[in-house]
């Protein structure tokens, strides 16, 4: 489903964010990303999404090379993922449902699909109720289940969450995450970066854990920090 | 593009508008503003140029026969000039009326002996074009039977002053345009920035750069379109206040007029409205559609 394969990322003023990273992530798997900050976590989701380009290596999407696709194409990339973001990067100019719909109609999908669509994901992440609330009369864990619904909206393969409990309270953290596993339980590929460690501890999923842009540890089942057994 | 993708740019054209009212007033009143300047300047100049023009339109030359030829003579001179190429108007002066006239203005000639009218045989001249008088004049002065050609020596001079109004109405609209462009295209600039944000969380959701930038591009003119309106209104109303205020002091004031009706104005205003907000709005959007 996901593939980087020697993948490097350096930046202009030098600085290597990650150094021959290879992982294969598959249909259904839910992995979690760990690893300090600045290890390299967001710059790994980054390349999947197609919002940089890595400095040598391939990135693979769902048999589509990601690296080698023309700047043209990359919004059709873009549609085939869900994306979840640590601030929820709602549209603050449009309420819940405007900004579900928006997802779709972009891709020229028919209202009555709209309407199907919405009503469905809205009950999955428990929203239907705050459908006409604006992002900023939103709690931060309504606006995260905004952020998810609207991530399902196009039934995305792969639901890629940058750090989508950084902002949210314990409770309201394991919720999401909750949230995460069902949609996982019915076949999308969750990649979640996080700093979570209560919740990777808790979730015992697969763990990819970077350091200095290189990843130290791919364990299936793992832990936020490796402990030998 | 299909139907339904068209009505949903449009329908996200009109929201962001609605959505975004205080920036919309903010770059509906700079676009006002702006085309307020270049349009008055515009108005002013058409009106000084129609003026000028109006003025070496009205130039003729006088040609004066030979002393002793008669009407006959003159008529076939009349009629020869009228042959030449470039001329619009040739008419034969009553030399009676002219005797009576100099004889009233020249009291003390009367007395002194003369046979009678002693006036030569006189044509008003105008030509088709204006600016070709001296030409024209020059031609006619070596013909047989022309005494004098009168009237074209100030000519060259009044025609400087028209070319230089017009050349300074043109170098002025055209610099007022270009300002006119970059302060519209600011005012949008500002705009989107405000929206930057909103216009990444299109990119990242998977908008084309097409159904991100048409509703833009389409607020754009709607802005461009609404700030040229409400300029029209104002040039219209502070035209016609200063045409009259003006005109008591200085009557000649009565004669400068743009010679634009209020439906012209304003529909040159909004098309100019609208295609600097257009340009205003796809050059702007280019550098946050980078990706």
């Amino acid at each position: 489903m996901v593939h980087l394969k020697d993948v490097s990322v350096e930046f202009n003023n030098g600085v290597r964010a990650l150094s021959d990273v290879s992982i294969s992530v598959y249909k259904g798997d839910f992995a979690f990303i760990v690893g300090s900050t600045g290890s390299g976590k967001s710059t790994l989701l980054r390349l999947i999404y197609r919002d940089m380009l890595p400095s040598s290596g391939t990135v693979i999407v769902d048999g589509d090379s990601v690296t080698t696709l023309k700047l043209s194409m990359v919004p059709y990339l873009r549609r085939k993922l869900g994306v979840v973001y640590q601030d929820f990067k709602l549209l603050p100019q449009k309420n819940v449902w405007e900004n579900l719909a928006f997802a779709l109609r972009v891709i020229g999908t028919k209202p009555k699909e709209v309407h199907r669509r919405i009503g469905e994901v809205l009950e999955l992440v428990g929203l239907t109720h705050r459908c006409d609330s604006f992002p900023n009369q939103l709690s931060g864990g309504e606006q995260q289940r905004a952020a998810i619904a609207r991530a399902l909206i196009n039934y995305p393969t792969v639901l890629i969450a940058d750090e989508p409990t950084g902002n949210l309270d314990p409770t309201t953290s394991w919720d999401i995450i909750q949230l995460l596993e069902q949609i996982n339980v019915r076949g999308t590929t969750i990649l979640c970066a996080t700093h979570d460690s209560q919740v990777v501890d808790r979730m015992k999923k697969r763990v990819i854990q970077l350091e200095a842009g290189k990843v130290v540890r791919d364990e299936n089942k793992g832990t936020y920090q490796y402990c030998e057994s | 593009m299909n139907l339904r993708n068209i009505e949903f740019l449009i329908e996200e054209a009109f929201t962001g508008i609605v959505r975004n009212g205080l920036m919309a007033f903010a770059s509906i009143s700079t676009i006002a503003l702006s085309l307020g300047v270049l349009g008055a300047f515009v108005l002013a100049a058409l009106g000084a140029n129609n003026f000028a023009a109006a003025q070496v339109g009205q130039f003729r030359v006088a040609v004066f026969t030979d002393v002793g030829l008669g009407r006959q003579d003159a008529e076939r001179i009349a009629d020869e000039i009228r042959k030449m190429e470039g001329v619009g108007e040739v008419a034969l002066r009553d030399r009676d009326k002219e005797w009576v006239d100099w004889k009233r203005d020249h009291p003390g000639v009367g007395s002194a002996g003369l046979p009678g009218n002693v006036l030569p045989y006189a044509l008003d001249v105008k030509a088709a074009n204006p600016e070709r008088l001296p030409a024209l004049a020059a031609k006619i002065r070596t013909m047989d039977g022309v005494h004098k050609v009168r009237g074209w020596e100030d000519f060259d001079r009044v025609i400087t002053i028209v070319r230089a109004v017009r050349a300074v109405s043109i170098v002025g609209a055209i610099i007022l345009l270009v300002t006119t462009a970059f302060i519209i295209s600011n005012a949008i600039r500002l705009t989107l920035y405000a929206r930057r944000r909103e216009i990444r969380i299109m990119q990242l959701v998977g908008a084309t750069n097409e159904t991100i930038r048409i509703p833009l591009v389409l607020e754009g003119m709607a802005f461009g379109a609404a700030g040229a309106l409400v300029a029209t209104v104002l040039l219209r109303l502070g035209g016609t206040y200063i045409t009259y205020s003006a005109q008591n002091v200085i009557p000649m004031f009565g004669q400068f007029s743009s010679g634009l009706t209020t439906g012209s104005l304003a529909l040159g205003m909004i098309v100019a409205g609208m295609v600097i907000g257009a340009i205003g709005s796809l050059v702007s959007i280019r550098r946050f559609l980078r990706d």
